[in-house]
């Protein structure tokens, strides 16, 4: 049995322990043992996606009991793999915060981000329903330190509500997994993916609604709507290294969508069915038209960019709710693609808005090193938009093929959704970088912040690799979508237990 | 008893839903407050209820499910911390706003 | 070199020109052109292999699953156009180096045209269809760039939004078409494609297809009714416009259509729309280009116009009318490049492109002149002229083709042709010929050679085509129609067809009512100017802006920043969407006894009934709200110890003090109560949307207490191993620090961050001065009663806080047998700090703390994760407890300790989490003003002022 499947919930843990203890007023040395423990975890998450990929699905049996009466982790290729985009991701993110400064606007920025690392992983990893409850509210009380990290006005506004939205979503949680403990006697997802079948016929309403409860509580953290309010004042307000990082957020809701979707309430299951679908889909599109229309709409470009990521989740769901491998394989592709996308641009708007007076998308003069982050707004707006060449335009095709079926709804919805994106996203570049050029003024002076750049350059080298490597990567997403349909061996290794 | 019991969460959920839907924060949080009491409850019914059947081992005693009392515990530490921090966080918004609004006045 | 190098080869070289910038606009350009002619070498040693009717393939897999493959050919249609995009692109980077003044980031701009060329080259080589979409999304996006060269010009930025608009979104309905046709084909690369058409044409999805694919393709040939923007992106620079509207962007459309004629040509459809679109096209844009004064603007219609031509030749679906098109596009190419650079030239001399304020510059620009002489008697198609030629043979097919009647077409084809005669003439008549003026806003001279070098070139090619096409041009159509139609072509391309051939007089009427049309074109112009016409700019904002501006007031509605609302809506559909599974399910009541009611329990319930509703009612008073919200914990408390559960007893209780507690110290500052501010029916709303949900969960809730689990709880395993397998006797001790120990250790977690966060913001509030202000605006803690800190409880709770210790460290020790734990012990304890606080004052107590409560936090952390981590030294998983086996006896005393080291973790995690959130508090209340009591109870220092 392999400790380093707990490596990335503990490591962090320690990390940040360590940094309250020790190097609580040396921000230096805090970003040194940030960075360490990161790279770290980077080398960890990449152990872990080999081990995954060659050896198939992997328990480890918390407090040594077999499974489902203790807690277990499970290693399978989508755990692995959302553990590496979230350490993938935090690098960047991570540097450019040291880069921006933001870090040092106020306490614990680096313990509250190991925090959030590990709640993240360990929602990704546990193989417990309950558990995943736990780790959510790690991930979600470390993001609201995050998200009001630097104070402000607005942005402590925003983080009440925030949370306020959250702990109503966390009750539900709860609510949601009493009633499938109180039916099944178990909360062990393995567990739970063999006993439903055998559920009696009395007891299959109950299940449907905790099923239902458990989706909307996913759908809440991916900004399904009607559950999308928060986000836009959440991710516009949120400082935007942080904002970046909540780019993976999101995408646990989609997760575990993916994950409860395929094991415990797969569509062939009797009790359920097509039901988690049928509420999804017509969700995910009209989520998709809202996000691009906010995009058009927008007023200030971290608003615009939160709408792009509601957008994304859209279109990340639309293929979600097709519930087979090819549109799991593309939702997953899309997943990897718009994580990157919307946190680089998340990035790119923070260094605009940095640069101006306002983040209002307005034409002021032009900003320093206006060439280059007019630039990488491009290269941004490109890829959110799904536009070649970049990742976004085959996630894109992917999603669309494995949607033929219902073509002219899906096909026509994502593809207005792509004009109308293209249409807002041209209006902010032409007004934040050419416009400014009519404007009269000279650019106020402004760091290069060299670390910062590079960051963010690296999410879009990130993206095109995921561009130009899309043969292999899709080939793996192939491989994992259908490992996701094809359970038993997932369920076969919470059962390796053996005493010692 | 179970009827009396079901009644309460329900009212709890209600009042907790009804004073989320203040406008000012301190009900707000009372509201989550109710909230987490009625959803407590909710686990720990959920286990279905027993009276002296505490699940201490003793020889030839019969218990009640400990499993849904340990996942309330969890519960309420966690709503406590979230507790905590909304509250700090509310007094945070009015020092810095001069009211307790929790709506947006303009976006 | 490889197809893929040669398409490359432009999106590589693109970086150097902005790179040689730094050595001089020469080396820029330069280093474009070399790119350039390096890509055209390459092309031309692949084309005696073309002409022969060889097919040059290179394939690379890229993304399998997706059958998109980054495989390329080359035959004779690919030839033709990538040698016009690249043999064009050279003529321009040459012009444009001229061209463009200093002011001019000449780098970006020759950057941007690579990476337009190689767009337009990897259209054209693509030998499968979605990698086709790619580089047909690419020229929209660096067209866009292109147009909009010049940021400082209104018109630049909105004629590049909407080609992006118009070019892109023809591109998304593309997008499907090729989906739709890749799937009937059953492949996406084009060479399996063409093979299928009868399979093709005889699907159902061929229409939808088709549709979708000439959406693309019109919009990107301006064809009617998307035209409009071709003009509009004349506000780039010159060159660009030569480049995009001559040789490549606009053609890319008639490309396509060439590219899919032997699958999607020949039937009714594609001729009744391709056709008649084309035939529209033509005539309704040579009539715009009659009447605009603009040379650009001109030149822009006629562009329109003859793609109309080629569209409708593409359109008729017989060879011999697509090896016309392909010619036609030759000789297009050739006169109306020359013609915009010439259009450049004068603008660049007189600093006007104004027909009504030109004239006379032929003795003032002969070679300009000459130039645009001999590419506008072509464009007007007057022998010997290429253009000639390629219109005589259009009339020809135009004549022979039956649309609704058999003379309809030609009729409208020789309209077509006349009026372009018009224009032509137009163009050299006002812009050269007549008087010269003293009127010019500046004095026109001929250009220095650069400039006129490259249309020079292309005049000259004009003519040798016009006068030799056999030799120079056929054996290029005939390899690039025989690509179009599959099948051989021979071309015969001739001056004189006899006197029999209708096109010969359809010709002489056109030039003859060209003539007389110029003569009244004065009388016209001013019925134009005088009759209403449509602005295709203002219908375009008229549909664009609207949309954007309903899209920022649906946006700023929908997510107007309030909270409630989202929660209302966000209620309603939880309960709606459970309803409707619960509904979707087979339900049976369950079966399970109940319990039977006693008095105490019921007077319990009354009294948290009558607290609950009570809160609801008198929230406002907000001291009360929180008094009576104690109530109700302590209720449910009481609830748990009845219903066997000490533990939750014990920890509800003090819990429930910490939070009232700290809620009250918070009260201090917040203001003491709610204002009224919903109206009654909100309230009403509220209310409804409330029950609703309490209505949904108490049901659900009953459902559940009243029913036996399907299957055996994993509990029981917990019951039974609780003792023997966990070492202790309170199941749900061993549960929280065993069994389920991992989601203790989130759970103090929680806590630990939920300190820092407290602290954090703390921090950052007092760094705010506008909160130091209101801070001490609102002062120290006001007195209602006498004495801020009484004696008695000041004494009393300094007696009581050894003793809470104590007993906080008995529940500490107890915890893994009887109801207990470092949890509540660290609240115990974190109790006894906290009414010393109450007793005398934050800052008499905050003074008296010693260390640093992130030290606890940490510490408890750090020793919650070692001694979980503990257990890998024996190589067993993280949490594993002491208890999990039993062997030697040395290892006995170490096993006793991790489960109790845990807790340990826990009780500090508490604690600390506790203390840090009070110190916060504190720090505040120091900040409002309060002074440190000199002793622990005081008489309010006030009060003695007095």
């Amino acid at each position: 049995m392999s400790h380093w499947i707990i490596a990335p919930v503990v490591l962090p843990a320690l990390m940040a322990a360590l940094m309250v203890i020790a190097l609580r007023r040396n921000l230096f040395l805090q970003r040194v043992a940030s960075v360490a423990s990161i790279l770290a975890l980077n080398a960890i998450a990449i152990a872990l996606f080999w081990s995954a990929t060659t050896h198939g699905p992997e328990a480890y049996f918390l407090g040594n009991w077999p499974a489902p009466f203790g807690i277990i982790l499970v290693l399978d290729r989508l755990s692995a793999l959302m553990v590496l985009l979230l350490t993938t991701l935090a690098l960047p993110v991570l540097l450019y915060a040291a880069g921006s400064g933001w870090d040092a606007k106020g306490a614990h920025f680096h313990p509250l981000l190991q925090f959030l690392l590990m709640g993240i992983a360990g929602a990704f990893l546990t193989g417990d329903a309950f558990n995943l409850f736990v780790f959510f509210e790690v991930l979600l009380i470390a993001s609201y330190g995050l998200m009001i990290h630097g104070g402000g006005r607005d942005r402590t506004r925003a983080g009440i509500q925030y949370i306020a939205f959250n702990l109503v979503g966390s009750s539900l949680f709860l609510i949601a997994l009493a009633t499938v403990y109180s039916v099944t006697g178990t909360l062990n997802m393995a567990d739970l993916a063999q006993k439903l079948p055998l559920l009696p016929q009395g007891d299959t309403a109950l299940i449907r609604t905790a099923a239902i409860l458990l989706i909307l509580v996913f759908a809440i953290k991916g900004a399904l709507v009607p559950l999308q309010f928060w986000l836009p004042g959440t991710y516009a307000n949120a400082p935007g290294a942080i904002a970046a990082m909540f780019a993976v957020m999101t995408k646990v809701g989609a997760y575990a969508t993916i994950r409860f979707g395929t094991l415990i309430f797969p569509t062939t299951l009797p009790a359920t069915g097509t039901m988690i679908a049928d509420l999804i889909l017509p969700a995910a599109l009209i989520t998709l038209i809202v996000g691009a229309i906010g995009i058009l709409g927008a007023t200030t470009l971290p608003r615009l960019v939160a709408f792009a990521a509601i957008a994304s989740m859209g279109t990340a769901f639309t293929a979600i709710a097709g519930f087979t491998p090819q549109s799991t394989s593309a939702a997953l592709y899309y997943i990897l693609h718009s994580t990157l996308a919307t946190a680089a641009l998340f990035l790119i708007a923070d260094l605009v808005t940095r640069r101006r007076t306002d983040a209002s998308l307005t034409a002021q003069p032009p900003i320093a090193g206006s060439g280059l982050i007019a630039a990488l707004f491009m290269a941004g707006a490109v890829a959110i938009a799904g536009m070649p060449p970049l990742s976004g335009f085959i996630g894109k095709l992917l999603i669309l093929q494995a949607t033929r079926d219902q073509a002219p709804l899906i096909w026509t919805t994502i593809l207005m959704a792509s004009f109308l994106m293209i249409l807002g996203l041209a209006r902010a570049g032409s007004v934040l970088f050419w416009k400014s050029h009519a404007t009269a003024g000279t650019p106020a002076p402004h760091p290069t912040e060299p670390l910062a750049i590079a960051a963010t350059c690296a999410l879009l080298a990130a993206l095109a690799a995921l561009t130009v490597f899309a043969g292999p990567v899709t080939h793996w997403l192939d491989a994992t979508a259908a490992g996701l349909y094809d359970p038993a061996p997932y369920i076969a290794s919470t059962q390796l237990y053996e005493d010692r | 008893m179970e009827l009396l019991v079901a009644a309460a969460v329900g009212l709890m959920t209600a009042v907790g839903i009804y004073l989320v839907l203040r406008q000012r924060t301190f009900p707000v949080i009372l509201g989550l407050t109710f909230l987490s009491y009625a959803v407590n409850i909710f686990i720990f019914a959920a286990g279905r209820l027993a009276v002296n059947m505490p699940p201490i081992i003793k020889d030839g005693a019969s218990y009640t499910d400990p499993l849904p009392q340990a996942l309330v515990l969890t519960a309420i530490v966690i709503s406590f911390g979230m507790t905590a921090v909304i509250v700090i966080m509310s007094l945070g918004a009015y020092l810095e706003a001069g009211n307790d609004k929790v709506d947006e006045t303009a976006p | 070199m490889s197809l893929a190098l040669i398409v490359a080869l432009p999106f590589v070289g693109a970086l150097l020109p902005g790179l040689m910038i730094r050595f001089g606009r020469n080396a820029s350009a330069l280093a474009a052109g070399s790119v350039t002619a390096l890509a055209l070498l390459a092309l031309l040693f692949h084309a005696p292999a073309v002409l022969r009717g060889e097919v040059v393939q290179t394939r690379v897999d890229w993304v399998p699953t997706l059958g998109l493959n980054a495989s390329f050919f080359l035959d004779g249609l690919g030839l033709l156009f990538a040698g016009l995009i690249l043999g064009m692109g050279l003529l321009i980077i040459l012009y444009a180096r001229f061209y463009l003044s200093k002011a001019d980031p000449m780098g970006q701009f020759y950057t941007y045209l690579l990476l337009f060329q190689g767009a337009m080259v990897g259209i054209v080589m693509s030998d499968n269809i979605l990698l086709l979409l790619i580089f047909w999304e690419l020229t929209s996006l660096s067209s866009f760039l292109l147009i909009g060269y010049w940021k400082h010009l209104p018109e630049g930025r909105q004629g590049a939004r909407m080609a992006l608009a118009v070019t892109g979104g023809g591109g998304l309905a593309m997008i499907a078409g090729m989906l739709i046709l890749g799937q009937i084909a059953g492949s996406y690369d084009l060479t399996v494609i063409l093979e299928n058409k009868a399979l093709i044409q005889s699907s159902n999805l061929y229409l939808p297809a088709l549709i979708l694919i000439l959406l693309g393709a019109f919009t990107k040939s301006a064809q009617f009714p998307f035209h409009f923007w071709l003009p509009h992106a004349m506000a780039a620079p010159t060159p660009v416009s030569a480049y995009l509207h001559s040789a490549t962007m606009v053609k890319a459309g008639l490309f396509l259509l060439a590219r899919l004629w032997p699958v999607l040509a020949g039937t009714p459809e594609w001729f009744w729309i391709v056709a008649t679109t084309g035939l529209v096209t033509m005539v309704m844009a040579a009539k715009i280009a009659l009447f605009k004064d603009d040379l650009k603007a001109l030149l822009a219609y006629s562009t329109v116009s003859h793609l109309g031509l080629i569209t409708m030749l593409l359109g008729f679906g017989t060879k011999a009318a697509a090896t016309v098109a392909v010619f036609h596009i030759i000789n297009h190419a050739t006169f109306k490049a020359a013609l915009f650079m010439v259009a450049g030239i004068v603008d660049h001399a007189a600093h006007t492109r104004d027909l009504k304020r030109l004239g006379g510059l032929r003795t003032l620009m002969p070679v300009t002149f000459t130039i645009a002489l001999l590419a506008a008697l072509s464009m007007a198609g007057i022998p010997p002229l290429n253009g000639f030629l390629s219109k005589e043979l259009m009339l020809e097919e135009a004549a022979q083709t039956v649309w609704l009647t058999p003379w309809a077409m030609g009729l409208m084809a020789t309209l077509g042709a006349l009026i372009s005669v018009a224009y032509s003439l137009r163009f050299l008549a006002h812009g050269f010929l007549g008087p010269v003026r003293d009127d010019y806003p500046s004095r026109p001279h001929d250009p220095g050679f650069g400039l006129w070098a490259a249309p020079a070139l292309l005049a000259i090619l004009v003519v040798v085509i016009g006068l030799v096409p056999m030799l120079c041009a056929v054996w290029l159509v005939d390899a690039a129609a025989s690509a179009v139609t599959g099948q051989a072509v021979s071309a015969e391309i001739g001056h004189w067809h006899g006197l029999g051939a209708s096109a010969l007089w359809m010709s002489l009427a056109a030039i003859g009512g060209g003539l007389a049309l110029l003569g009244i074109h004065p009388r016209l112009m001013a019925m134009w100017n005088a009759a209403p016409r449509p602005d295709a700019k203002r219908i375009f904002d008229g549909i664009i802006e609207p949309l954007a501006t309903s899209a920022r007031a649906l946006t700023e509605a929908l997510h107007n920043g309030s909270l409630t609302r989202a929660i209302a809506i966000a209620t309603l559909t939880i309960v709606a969407a459970g309803v409707w599974a619960f509904a979707g399910g087979a339900h049976l009541p369950g079966t399970r006894a109940l319990l039977p009611v006693h008095v105490v329990p019921v007077f319990a319930w009354a009294v948290l009934t009558v607290a609950t509703v009570a809160t609801a009612l008198l929230h406002r008073d907000r001291i009360v709200a929180l008094i009576l919200t104690g109530v109700v914990g302590l209720v449910i408390a009481i609830a748990f110890a009845y219903f066997s559960a000490p533990d939750l007893a014990l920890t509800q209780i003090t819990v429930e003090v910490v939070t009232i507690l700290l809620m009250l110290l918070a009260l201090n500052f917040l203001p003491k109560t709610t204002p009224v501010e919903s109206t009654t029916p909100r309230r009403l709303r509220d209310a409804a949307i409330a029950g609703i949900a309490g209505t949904g969960i108490g049901a659900l809730v009953y459902q559940l207490m009243t029913r036996e689990p399907a299957f055996e709880p994993i509990s029981v395993f917990h019951l039974a191993q609780s003792k023997p397998g966990a070492g202790g006797t309170n199941a749900v001790n061993t549960i929280i620090v065993d069994f389920r120990g991992y989601d203790t250790y989130g759970e103090i977690i929680v806590l630990g961050i939920a300190a820092l966060v407290i602290f954090a913001l703390s921090e950052a509030l007092l760094k705010s001065p506008t909160v130091a202000a209101r801070l001490r605006a609102i002062g120290p803690g006001t007195n209602d009663a006498g004495d801020r800190h009484p004696m008695m409880l000041a004494i009393g709770t300094r007696v009581l806080l050894p003793m809470v210790m104590m007993a906080g460290v008995y529940i500490y020790l107890r915890g893994h047998n009887l109801p207990g734990g470092g949890f509540v012990a660290g609240l115990v304890f974190a109790i006894a700090y906290l009414i010393q606080y109450i007793a005398s004052g934050y800052v008499w107590s905050d003074r008296r703390q010693r260390y640093d409560h992130h030290v606890l936090i940490g510490w408890g952390v750090l020793i919650a994760s070692l001694s979980g981590a503990g257990a890998w030294v024996m190589g067993l998983p993280f949490l594993t407890s002491g208890y999990g086996y039993v062997t030697l006896w040395p290892l006995e005393t170490f096993e006793l300790a991790t489960a109790a080291i845990f807790d340990l973790g826990v009780f500090l995690c508490v604690l600390g989490a506790v203390l840090l959130s009070l110190a916060s508090l504190s720090r505040m209340a120091q900040r409002g003003g309060e002074r440190a009591n000199p002793t622990a109870y005081d008489i309010d220092p006030h009060k003695e002022a007095r």
